[in-house]
């Protein structure tokens, strides 16, 4: 048995449940799984939406989103991405493509949102090297739990409002270094920071 | 591999999709070509996602889903993979010039130096984006910054009193840098800059001649 082989069985143990149903979309085109993603992951992105202040459009881009979703299912590869992972950037794509259209002066876009911002695994054909996605993405979700309040709320403004690490920093009246060193904390914490990188 | 990195606040910026488009196109470069960096972003991305979840959940109208069965209805699933293939590949920059590095207008400004604004690639977005070619061995004059300047080597390498920056590394100068570029001898030197505010040059000479102010 090859080493993929052998990560693969093992980690067929823990497959993703998401996964699983964004493969029988992508696969089968399967709508009852889409509905089921629809059920547990619209009314997240709905909340992003409202987060990021685009209420007034908050549906459109859950609509937005599943429509990509279909679009781009049967690309998706439960090695290379957890489901909720490749969800997420592409809600961030279509939140930065919605306001690029409505903030769009010219007609011409000349870099379109997915060359500067990709989905993860689209553009690789090695999964072992992508496989840690999911493990790591199960020990954040673990870890989370229990970081500090003041550190998730920095971590959660940058995520869901899209501010800066400067812009968070005016908003709480604390010094841009208090916001970088609840940042460096909670990553070190949540093991993004690899031991090498001195920030 | 490259040695010179974004650190984990620029990656995080623009995992979250913060950053301006001139940015992200210079941490997208950057990543292309460097799998210590996709490793860490993969991971805030997963960081995004788990956010995502751990917020509050907001429903959604009823019908939502209905509609969104009706949009899809003549949409295949499949892709071309064809069409797919060959958007993993692409190069942001080759699209956005339309030309090989090697073809673009570019305009001398010094014996050394030629420079190409492509700002108005990027209309709406604040910074300047500039492209610098440096003959081999040839000198960028020496500048400080009011703001952030932020460059990725596209071709060959330059020095400057930081060190030694090759192909593909990533660079945030600040408002307190002062460096004097100097290419090495073995190729042209291209960078792009994204210059968040306008620059201070010092030493002698004038701000005609520097290629990085209008
Ligand atoms: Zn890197």
């Amino acid at each position: 048995m090859s080493t993929l082989e052998q990560t693969t069985t093992r980690s067929e143990g823990h497959r993703d449940p998401w996964g699983v149903k964004l493969e029988r979309v992508g696969k089968h085109q399967d709508r009852e799984a889409y509905r089921l993603l629809f059920e547990h992951f619209a009314p997240q992105i709905k909340y992003y939406a409202i987060a990021n202040g685009i209420a007034s459009h908050a549906e459109e881009l859950v609509q937005e989103v599943f429509v990509s979703i279909w679009r781009k299912s049967s690309l998706y590869d439960w090695r290379k991405a957890a489901a909720s992972t490749w969800i997420f950037t592409i809600a961030r794509n279509q939140r930065i493509d919605m306001l690029r259209k409505m903030q769009r002066t010219s007609a011409e876009i000349s870099v379109e949102t997915e060359d500067l911002w990709q989905i993860p695994g689209e553009n690789e054909e090695e999964p072992v090297t992508a496989l840690h996605r999911l493990v790591s993405e199960r020990r954040i979700r673990d870890s989370l739990k229990h970081l500090p309040e003041e550190q998730v709320t920095v971590i959660a403004k940058v995520y869901m409002e899209h501010k800066s690490h400067q812009a968070v920093a005016d908003e709480l009246n604390i010094p841009l270094g208090t916001v970088k060193s609840r940042v460096r904390l909670a990553l070190n914490k949540l093991k993004v920071i690899l031991q090498d990188e001195n920030v | 591999m490259t040695q010179h990195h974004p650190d984990s606040f620029i990656l995080m910026e623009y995992s979250a999709g913060n950053l301006s488009e001139p940015h992200a196109l210079c941490v997208r470069l950057h990543l292309e070509q460097c799998p210590y960096c996709r490793s860490r972003v993969d991971m805030l991305d997963s960081l995004g996602a788990v956010m995502m979840e751990s917020r509050p959940k907001v429903s959604v109208d009823d019908s939502l889903f209905d509609r969104l069965l009706t949009r899809i209805e003549d949409e295949p699933a499949q892709q071309d993979p064809i069409e797919v293939a060959l958007r993993g590949h692409r190069d942001p920059l080759r699209k956005l010039l339309g030309e090989d590095l090697a073809n673009l207008p570019w305009k001398r400004q010094l014996g050394d130096v030629s420079v190409l604004d492509i700002t108005d690639h990027f209309p709406g977005q604040p910074e300047r984006v500039v492209l610098q070619k440096l003959t081999p061995g040839g000198k960028a004059p020496a500048h400080t910054h009011r703001g952030t300047e932020t460059t990725v080597v596209l071709q060959g390498a330059y020095t400057d009193n930081k060190g030694l920056f090759k192909q593909w590394d990533f660079i945030v100068m600040g408002e307190e840098d002062t460096h004097k570029p100097i290419a090495t001898h073995d190729d042209d030197c291209i960078t792009l800059s994204v210059l968040s505010a306008p620059l201070k040059l010092t030493g002698r000479l004038t701000r005609l001649l520097n290629p990085l102010i209008r």
